[in-house]
């Protein structure tokens, strides 16, 4: 078993340096920033969303992660990428401009089929293959293909036909909004890779503060969260150690039949339940043996304190902020 | 030969390098009549090392020959039956139980396997007797009774998987000097009645002297002995094993070092009880 908590890859770059609370609020802030710039075509909105893109990049290779660490990240919302690029290319139809793409293409008794058997093949070579992303790719552009090629027999179709035109109007649009995920996704990610959880969850707390004004038990909400950050490592182990006796005593998750597999789960989760339960136990035994008392003032090993470089990267990110809003109202 | 090791890695991907926590591992294990400890300092590859003789793990390099079954395989192939041969008791094995009962909980290794399946309840009435659990706790719930029965109804729980070969990672760990003594005598007699082989981890010197016969001692994931158990206690590299002496042999050396008797090599406690009555004669 080989699951990974949290994605911190240890540095000292600039970016892991800053302070957790300035790196939040400079991060929400950027990101505001990334989603107030309007989607419209007119130049300027480009050149901003072009810049705030590349400032993203440059942030990656400020904070030392490799790119292709970052981007690996972005796979899991390739299909949803995927899927807003077309919707995209599909619902800008302006009128009166010229389509930069103009196929026909039909939805028929041989399409459905031959759409079906890629289908098939799709998921059948998916699970043999490494370069899965690439794949998705061609599955994607061959599901045009085909409904494209069947207009290409000389014969008259049945089914549903249809023109597949792409204005640059539209393309714009849906490579603007492209970017804009990548962006947002490009600089949440890196405060996961650049910011511990111990760090996060202090910084969290900080600026959860205020709330203790209004009676919220925010000192409640931080212990739980790094009680909670700090048991999952020490509950996968444990959940491992249990895996392994079980499978010595021929429960072997990987070849049984799902009858079985009911079963083997119980023969897990019992004693992983039982386990925990120990474990908190003990663990509120040795907070209290070493004076924890729910709710009283606690001091911090870690004070942070906020630096020029804090100062720099809070006065950036405002400063794009402001322009962009500037920009909107003035424009 | 019944378990053949050959060449044998084991290597972790960690972030950046990997970690071999087994190297050139080569070993032969009979299915009947050994008595193996496995010593070696924290971190040796001690329980990498036995999980592989029911291949939980995979060997990353070199191949192993499990009762005729070799891995790693390129083909996939099942690796389940192997656990019934080959029974494994995890470090603190009550921590398994989950069971509603204690017999339903010894009867759930034979249940998983075909060839002890319709002997289930005779198997673990058979072993829980065994280990000495009473009749009277057969419905009592597993997590009802005490830290040592506890453990006694888990190891149950992999003999009555009928194996022909028994492989524990520090079962006395944990336990007081009754217990220990009590579960070692279990295993011993489990040895000697049924000719089974034994393969254990243990810390404890004064086991291995007392119980093993063949010594292997793992360092930084390599062999670095393998042999009778008294030649172990008399290699001139002993010191560099990282080990301690048995019980006995500390007595020996420290009369040695205080009152200047001569050494002599003492195979237990017995020995060196007549050996210092000779020398005060």
């Amino acid at each position: 078993m080989n699951i990974k908590i949290g994605q911190y890859i240890q540095g000292d770059s600039f970016l892991h340096k800053l302070d957790p609370r300035i790196k939040l609020v400079s991060m929400i802030l950027f990101i505001v920033s990334i989603f107030l710039v309007p989607i419209t075509l007119d130049t300027y909105n480009i050149v901003a969303m072009i810049t705030l893109f590349i400032i993203s990049i440059l942030l990656v290779f400020l904070s030392g992660i490799p790119l292709g660490k970052v981007l690996q990240g972005l796979k899991a919302i390739v299909f949803l990428m995927t899927f807003t690029f077309i919707i995209q290319l599909f619902s800008i139809q302006p009128l009166g401009e010229n389509p930069l793409l103009d196929l026909p293409m039909n939805l028929g008794l041989i399409s459905i089929p031959l759409l079906i058997l890629l289908l098939v093949l799709y998921f059948f070579v998916k699970k043999r293959i490494k370069f899965k992303t690439t794949w998705f790719f061609i599955f994607v552009v061959g599901i045009f293909y085909i409904q494209y090629a069947v207009t290409l027999i000389p014969m008259n179709l049945d089914g549903f036909n249809y023109q597949f035109l792409v204005y640059p109007s539209g393309l714009l649009r849906a490579g603007f909004i492209f970017l804009r995920i990548i962006a947002v996704m490009v600089v949440a990610s890196l405060l996961t890779f650049t910011t511990s959880t111990i760090e996060l969850n202090d910084g969290l707390e900080s600026l959860m503060k205020p709330l203790r004004y209004i009676k919220v038990p925010t000192y409640m909400f931080s212990m739980m969260i790094s009680l909670t950050l700090r048991s999952i490592p020490t509950l996968l182990n444990e959940t491992d150690k249990i895996m392994k006796a079980q499978t010595s005593r021929g429960a072997d998750f990987n070849e049984s039949s799902i009858g079985q597999k009911i079963g083997q789960i119980i023969a897990l989760l019992i004693p992983v339940f039982v386990i925990s339960f120990d474990r908190a136990e003990d663990l509120s035994n040795a907070m209290e043996a070493r004076g924890y008392i729910i709710g009283e003032e606690r001091t911090k090993l870690d004070v942070y304190k906020i630096g020029f470089k804090d100062y720099l990267a809070l006065f950036v990110t405002s400063a794009i902020l402001i322009t962009l809003v500037v920009m909107g109202i003035a424009l | 030969m019944d378990i053949q090791f050959k060449e044998v890695g084991y290597a972790y991907q960690g972030f950046k390098k990997q970690y071999h926590a087994l190297k050139n591992i080569n070993l032969e294990i009979e299915k009947e009549g050994e008595f193996i400890a496995i010593v070696g300092q924290t971190g040796s590859g001690k329980s990498t090392l036995v999980q592989h003789l029911n291949a939980l793990m995979k060997p990353t390099s070199g191949t192993i020959n499990i009762l005729g079954t070799v891995l790693p395989s390129k083909k996939k192939i099942k690796v389940n039956h192997l656990r019934q041969k080959v029974g494994l008791v995890f470090q603190f094995p009550e921590y398994q139980l989950f069971e509603e009962n204690i017999l339903k909980d010894v009867e759930f290794g034979p249940s998983n396997f075909k060839e002890t399946k319709d002997h289930k309840t005779e198997y673990a009435k058979k072993s829980l007797k065994l280990v000495g659990i009473d009749e009277s706790l057969y419905e009592e719930s597993p997590f009802r009774i005490s830290g040592g029965q506890m453990r006694r109804v888990a190891i149950a729980g992999i003999l009555a998987m009928n194996p022909n070969i028994l492989v524990l990672d520090e079962p006395t760990r944990g336990l007081d000097p009754q217990g220990k003594d009590d579960i070692m005598d279990l295993f011993n007699e489990i040895h000697v009645q049924e000719h089974k082989t034994i393969i254990m981890i243990t810390h404890d010197m004064d086991i291995v002297a007392k119980y093993a016969k063949r010594v292997v001692v793992l360092n930084q994931g390599e062999i670095v002995f393998d042999g009778k158990k008294d030649d172990l206690f008399q290699h001139e590299d002993f010191h560099t094993f990282h080990l301690d002496y048995p019980t006995h042999m500390r007595m020996m050396n420290h009369l040695h070092e205080t009152l200047g008797i001569k050494k002599k090599f003492v195979k237990n406690q017995d020995e060196l009880l007549s050996y210092l009555k000779e020398v005060f004669k």
